[in-house]
């Protein structure tokens, strides 16, 4: 057995690697004396500085996280409750909806949702960006809930429900403790997606909507400089410390419960 | 004080409603009645300097035609470009599979103080900006670097030229995995985190060795993790145009690029939607296909 | 159900999201990343006394798919001519009060008067750059080959020996446009045989080239892992800045071929649903003025068609052939113009052959 175990940490930390590697680059690069993320020129501070006065993109920074926590908040509950509908019972309908935003190419999905949007009137600004994020997330918090549901021990809802437990109070007490692993999993997805979007948030962005990564891919043609790893940088390490306050805060959310 | 015979059924239809409602509803005004609008724009014609062309002529005849959809089926090209796309895919998919496994059961295995952070740790990367993750990977592919280098040294030393790492289908798979791999590491940690330990202790016991326990017990138990992954991982794989268009090779189109192009450049928004829906009817079948053998395979496995 | 007041007040900022935003005084610009410098636009606010709100667009097609679907909201655009062409014709564009503009008697007349807007009535010349060979120096002299010609790019004869280390625009228009100028025909040419003529071409040199990049290329000229270039003045002018600022041993120089280039003239145009058409204006006529034209050229080395900012614009950037075009030059330069529907997809169709490697 402990053969085995070792096998399993020298694969897993070759994978931590394959996945640190580049983002140890992107850490280094961001303090960079090179206008270009070619190579190392000397080190530097300045694109911190230029950070911290750059109004645009900090407001692109403020939108993304902003955007990221409603379209992951929302697409998390409403996926959730999509996964727990596929596993009791699929529907064709409810399969299909849910699967093909993953699969519709973004452009497609991009364009359509701007000319629904149009056609009803519907101010662009950061609501039809948060709005859009939200339709594609939810496929993916349901296909991992659903995912943790299966093989999950029926016995244990019908127990809770002979105890003479409403349904809501077997969801909330049973249910939600057992997928919590799978929602955390699924809301974790859902933020990913909604802060890296560019495609669909291009054409779903308002007049003077920008999020940080239309403000990145706009400068794809001329310099993506060092500003875009700081920025990078701080939004990883703010992330991670809002998280961390989270899971201090409602450690019983984070957890997965042990039966 | 049991209810009604009549009563139970109902209210799980009801709860059944309330459940799976809200979602449903959504999907259907946000995605539903968006998505429409394209399908039926795949009938008609292009815009005479972009977009589409109104819906009725000046006549007042309907602008509809089959013409984009017996474009697509009746010039190969397209197909060998959707047939490149599916490979990649699938290559993809296993790689991240095979190094998103031992990632998912590490974490799964860990303590609980450790879990929530190793986990973390695994989507972190993935807060940063998709772009410079991509010019992170340029670096370490690129021809100065060790990588390139080493390889270069090898292939010297067997008289062949050198192997351009960057611009090329390897640096395209490389990215492709790389940036899909949370997506397959999460739904399997999900899956995983919930295996009774029991099991493989009653497996030890029975004189199982570590590759039996793994194949026999673990792999089958975490199947319904490993599809989910799957099609996580080769559903958004198939459509993606942004890691060929920064680091692929001249050769290096999918058909992401080409739905793109068709956007933008050619401004054939009824081909572009045919070729879109080409592509999410080939990926939802693919995946339906996997969740039948799967459900066939889970059974099978549970069995043994 | 912890988290419950937390989840109050998410739902209020999200209502508060939905609300449109008050008009104040701002200026919508939609405009190319880096194509209007810091201290011009800080400029304009003060005179204004508006606030400039800018968004970007990276190509013209997403800024034409974009307005295509129905977007608003946008006062000031930046298209491109052949963009341009396609909004004027697709009526998207609110025509100039010429009587706000009296800087426009700055500009070249050269660059006025164009065939696609005659009399100027809804755009007016901003920036340009023309598409032609950037190089590293010191590697092109290593091998001994030429920068003058369209060849280097092309001919196996020359490919050979930059074999990988050549990049082409991600562009068919431009990429068809080099080929038909190498091939001795318009780059506007709209004959199907010229164009098959020209993927021939194109196919034969494909394998000696490392990618089509539009992106990425400026960094890997820099860095000094691609020797060759077929890409854009400004962005290899900003090549060698970038290169000399790094300390690299070589420079990076614009090569201008013989047989001609194309010239992209980016244009001040109004969009139709623009809410400030006044201060839209007056922001054009602000760029018209020599001292603010300067400043964009000054910053990133892009042609200026203003004859007022060439007394403000650094005299070593007056020298250059690929920003300032020397009379005998501007004859072998074009514009491109925008295609029909159907040769869009004819041109599509010869670009998805090309690229899916058949």
């Amino acid at each position: 057995m402990r053969k085995r175990n070792y096998w399993l940490w020298v694969a897993a930390i070759g994978g931590y690697l394959f996945l640190y590697l580049p983002l140890v680059i992107v850490i280094v690069y961001s303090f960079n004396d090179s206008r270009l993320n070619a190579e190392w020129v000397g080190f530097t501070l300045d694109w911190y500085r230029r950070l911290f006065q750059d109004e645009a993109m900090l407001t692109a920074a403020g939108n993304s996280l902003f955007i990221g926590l409603v379209a992951s908040l929302v697409s998390t509950v409403l996926g959730t409750m999509a996964g727990m509908a596929m596993h009791r019972r699929s529907t064709v309908l409810l399969s299909v909806l849910v699967l093909t935003p993953i699969a519709i190419p973004e452009i497609l999905m991009g364009v359509s949702l701007l000319i629904f949007f149009v056609l009803l009137n519907f101010t662009l600004g950061l609501a039809s960006v948060a709005l859009a994020h939200i339709a594609f997330c939810i496929g993916f918090v349901a296909i991992v809930v659903r995912a943790r549901l299966a093989g999950m021990d029926e016995a244990l809802l019908e127990a809770a429900r002979d105890c003479g437990a409403s349904p809501a109070q077997a969801f909330r007490h049973v249910t939600l403790p057992l997928i919590m692993p799978g929602v955390v999993a699924g809301a974790l997805m859902a933020f990913t997606l909604s802060i890296d979007d560019f495609v669909i948030t291009f054409f779903t962005a308002g007049a003077g909507t920008v999020t940080l990564p239309l403000q990145i891919y706009s400068m794809i043609k001329i310099a993506v400089t060092p500003e875009v790893n700081a920025v990078s940088t701080l939004l990883m390490l703010l992330t991670l410390l809002l998280i961390v306050i989270a899971s201090r805060l409602s450690p019983s959310m984070l957890r997965a419960q042990q039966e | 004080m049991r209810p009604g015979a009549g009563a139970p059924a109902r209210e799980a239809q009801r709860n059944r409603w309330l459940v799976g409602g809200p979602p449903v509803a959504y999907l259907l005004v946000f995605f539903a009645a968006p998505a429409l609008i394209m399908v039926l724009a795949s009938f008609r014609i292009p815009g005479e300097f972009g977009g589409l062309a109104p819906l009725f002529d000046p006549a007042g005849e309907v602008n509809l035609t089959l013409e984009a959809y017996t474009r697509f089926f009746t010039d190969p090209v397209y197909a060998e470009v959707f047939l490149k796309s599916v490979l990649y895919a699938l290559v993809t998919t296993l790689a991240c599979l095979a190094l998103g496994y031992p990632l998912a059961a590490l974490i799964a295995r860990s303590g609980k103080r450790h879990r929530d952070l190793l986990l973390l740790l695994v989507i972190l990367p993935f807060w940063s900006n998709f772009l410079i993750r991509i010019y992170a990977w340029m670096i370490l592919l690129g021809p100065q670097a060790a990588l390139a280098r080493t390889v270069n040294a090898i292939a010297a030393s067997f008289g062949a030229g050198p192997v351009p790492l960057l611009f090329s289908p390897f640096a395209v798979l490389v990215c492709l995995v790389y940036v899909h791999l949370p997506f397959m590491v999460l739904p399997l940690y999900a899956n995983l985190e919930k295996h009774d330990p029991a099991l493989l202790d009653a497996a030890r016991d029975l004189g199982a060795g570590g590759w039996q326990r793994f194949w026999r017990v673990t792999f089958p138990l975490s199947l319904p993790g490993v599809y989910a992954g799957a099609a996580l991982v080769f559903i958004p794989a198939l459509g993606i145009f942004a890691i060929p268009d920064i680091l692929g090779g001249p050769d290096d189109t999918l058909i992401g690029n080409l739905i793109k192009q068709q956007f933008l450049e050619t401004r054939d928004w009824p081909f572009g939607s045919v070729l879109s829906i080409v592509l999410t009817v080939a990926a939802l079948a693919l995946a339906a296909l996997a969740a039948w053998v799967g459900r066939r395979g889970v059974g099978r496995g549970v069995r043994a | 159900m912890p988290g419950r007041p937390f989840l109050r007040a998410l739902a209020v900022l999200a209502a508060l999201a939905c609300l449109p935003v008050h008009a104040a005084d701002q200026l919508h610009l939609y405009n190319w990343n880096n194509y209007i410098a810091p201290e011009t636009v800080k400029r304009f606010e003060a005179t204004c006394k508006c606030e400039v709100v800018q968004t970007y667009y990276s190509d013209n097609e997403e800024l034409l798919a974009k307005l295509a679907a129905g977007a608003t909201g946008y006062d000031v655009l930046v298209p491109t001519s052949n963009a341009v062409e396609a909004l004027i014709r697709g009526g998207q564009l609110k025509p100039l009060d010429k009587s706000k503009l009296p800087n426009i008697r700055n500009v070249d007349p050269a660059y006025l008067n164009t065939p696609f807007d005659p009399g100027n009535q809804y755009s007016v010349p901003y920036a340009m750059s023309t598409t032609i060979i950037g190089y590293n120096e010191e590697k092109i002299k290593e091998l001994g080959l030429p920068t003058d010609t369209w060849a280097v790019i092309f001919d196996p004869k020359y490919l050979q020996k930059v074999k990988g280390r050549v990049t082409v625009l991600d562009s068919a228009n431009e990429l068809f446009a080099a080929a038909l100028k190498y091939l001795g025909y318009s780059a506007n040419d709209i004959d199907e045989k010229h164009w098959r003529e020209a993927v021939d071409v194109i196919k034969k040199a494909k394998p000696y080239w490392a990618a089509f990049n539009a992106s990425s290329y400026i960094k890997e000229l820099t860095v000094g892992n691609i020797w060759l270039v077929h890409g854009y003045s400004n962005d290899i002018f900003q090549a060698n800045q970038d290169a000399q600022a790094a300390g690299r041993k070589f420079h990076i120089l614009q090569g201008i071929p013989k047989e001609g280039a194309v010239l992209a003239v980016d244009n001040m145009v109004i969009h139709k649903s623009a809410p400030r058409p006044d201060l839209a204006l007056m922001f054009i006529n602000f760029m018209l003025d020599g001292r603010n034209s300067a400043e964009l050229t000054n910053l990133i080395g892009s042609g200026n068609p203003n004859l007022d900012a060439r007394k403000y614009i650094k005299p070593e950037l007056l020298k250059y052939p690929a920003i300032f075009p020397p009379k005998e030059l501007q004859s072998k330069l074009e514009q491109l113009k925008d295609l029909t529907p159907a040769q869009r997809r004819l041109r599509s169709r010869l670009w998805t052959e090309i690229k899916a490697g058949r």
